[in-house]
């Protein structure tokens, strides 16, 4: 069941979100953050370096995005990106998907991992049933 | 009987090749628990009884001042070009010198030969050339006569690959390890603080799993969970925790709050605060983990850094710290914000990194250990007496 008639925004991260990198995404995110329930995916594909301003930024958006009662996720988070996350201990505090599609997806309803299984088995029948 | 030794120490293409190195050294010149594998193997020649040991290194690879254990190895530098017609002559020389085997080992993996054995069957065989196997694959450990100069010098022109004659197979049980990786140096170090090793962890056990070496400083509030290793001279600072085969080497410091679990930190480098360092090894301004198999360049310092390998700017930087650190206190007396109080350990680990800025001090509610006590106790009571 789809009731969620708000845009959610896609952002793609650049390859160097250091402090300049940062300092950029967060100006642009601010127009977004700035509207009732924000809804925004940043997709981290192609984040290739990743310092402390970064992980700043993404921790100041979510919290922007949650006084606004929104929500900020993460997506295709890059391995580089990934262990950056672990080492700073902020990758728990993010929900992240696989792909920005998941993300965006996830924003339209929630559904308890018992149905999301159930789902998954109807898409991909195992082998004997399918027979 | 005169049995000499000759240590090849050298870069493979593939170390060559690696764009992002965990150090500028090869890893047997990286200490794992206290000492480099270079010279674990160099005292177990010493102990089986080699007269000499000469090992050759590449000129940019030259072994650092640890490396000598003062018992007369000699080092030799080549260029890389040069490196294996250079290994030829240092042959002749080993062996004008009166030597009637010659061990050539080159390092690469880490064995724990027995060199005892390994002489006695080549003497048996009457063999020329004999090479270690481990589970029938070759390794790079050959003991070869002397008098055999030929045999050596086609075997080190084809820079050890094939031999002009039929070596015997010495096949040894003992431990390996391959060394060609951060995962097999991480490997190594759980090996050795667990013992499963010939060779110990080179410091004073201060509790039964727990070395430190010399000069360590581990301030109050620090935790050590065993086996553990802090190298000489390494700092752990308060709320520190090192866990699970952890190893920082010589001159490694971990900041306030960071945990360290299944992970190394090599000499000189440090790990910036309130950090989770979980099965990696930190090298130079370089994170290697290996449960998700990436090593990434991290430029930041306030994450991962360097501390000065000179003695004279490590002091230069003490010096300023110090001359920084009153004016700063008075200030903060004036003017600053009444300064909060310090955490306990279970509070600090469950923040975020202060290297964080205005983000510092996130508190992480998914990974709350607390959230179980906190559970209402009446739903507990409910759930213990339901079917009543």
């Amino acid at each position: 069941m789809d009731t969620n008639s708000r845009p959610v925004i896609v952002k793609r991260m650049p390859e160097r979100l250091n402090a300049r990198g940062a300092r950029e995404v967060w100006r642009e995110a601010q127009l977004f953050l700035n509207s009732d329930r924000p809804q925004l995916v940043f997709d981290l594909f192609q984040v290739k370096q990743l310092d402390a301003s970064g992980v700043e930024m993404l921790l100041r958006c979510m919290s922007e995005a949650h006084k606004r009662d929104g929500d900020l996720k993460l997506a295709a988070v890059s391995p580089q990106a990934g262990v950056v996350l672990e080492l700073t201990r902020t990758e728990r505090l993010f929900e992240i998907y696989e792909t920005a599609a998941d993300a965006v997806r996830s924003f339209s309803g929630f559904l308890p991992n018992a149905m999301k299984q159930q789902l998954l088995h109807q898409k991909n029948p195992p082998a004997s049933l399918a027979a | 009987m005169d049995v000499r030794a000759l240590l090849l120490v050298n870069r493979t293409a593939e170390e060559l090749a690696d764009p992002i190195p965990l150090s500028p050294l090869p890893p047997p010149l990286l200490e794992v628990a206290g000492k480099t594998p270079l010279q674990r193997t160099v005292e177990r020649l010493r102990r089986f009884g080699a007269q000499t040991v000469t090992v050759l290194t590449e000129a940019d690879v030259l072994p650092p001042a640890s490396s000598g254990n003062g018992h007369g190895e000699t080092y030799l530098n080549t260029v890389r070009e040069r490196y294996w017609r250079t290994a030829e002559s240092a042959f002749n020389d080993v062996a004008q010198e009166g030597a009637e085997l010659v061990l050539v080992m080159s390092l690469g993996p880490y064995a724990e030969i027995d060199f005892e054995k390994l002489v006695q069957f080549h003497l048996d065989k009457h063999a020329r050339v004999t090479q270690a196997y481990n589970q029938s694959q070759p390794l790079q450990i050959f003991c070869i006569s002397a008098s055999r100069r030929n045999d050596a010098a086609s075997l080190l022109r084809s820079q050890l690959s094939r031999c002009r004659v039929e070596c015997a197979h010495f096949e040894h049980t003992g431990y390996v390890n391959p060394l060609q990786d951060a995962r097999d140096l991480r490997q190594l170090a759980i090996d050795i603080l667990t013992l499963r090793t010939e060779t110990t962890p080179c410091g004073t056990q201060v509790r039964p799993g727990i070395w430190i070496g010399k000069g360590a400083l581990i301030e109050k509030g620090a935790r050590l969970v065993a086996p553990a290793f802090v190298g000489a001279m390494a700092k752990i600072r308060t709320h520190a925790v090192i866990t699970r085969c952890s190893s920082i080497e010589h001159h490694g410091e971990v900041d306030c709050g960071t945990v360290t679990e299944n992970s190394t930190v090599l000499p000189y480098c440090r790990v910036g605060a309130g950090l989770d360092v979980a099965h990696s090894v930190i090298g130079a301004a370089v994170i290697a983990n290996l449960r998700r198999d990436a090593t990434v360049e991290v430029l930041d310092p306030k994450l991962i850094g360097y501390v000065a390998a000179a003695a004279g700017q490590r002091f230069l930087n003490a010096a300023m710290e110090f001359a920084a650190y009153l004016p700063r206190q008075a200030w903060q007396g004036l003017f600053g914000k009444e300064k909060p109080a310090q955490p306990d350990l279970q509070t600090a680990l469950g923040q975020t990194s202060p290297a964080l800025g205005n983000a510092a001090g996130y508190q992480a509610p998914a990974c709350d250990a607390n959230a179980a006590e906190e559970f209402p106790s009446s739903l507990a009571v409910v759930r213990r007496y339901g079917h009543q």
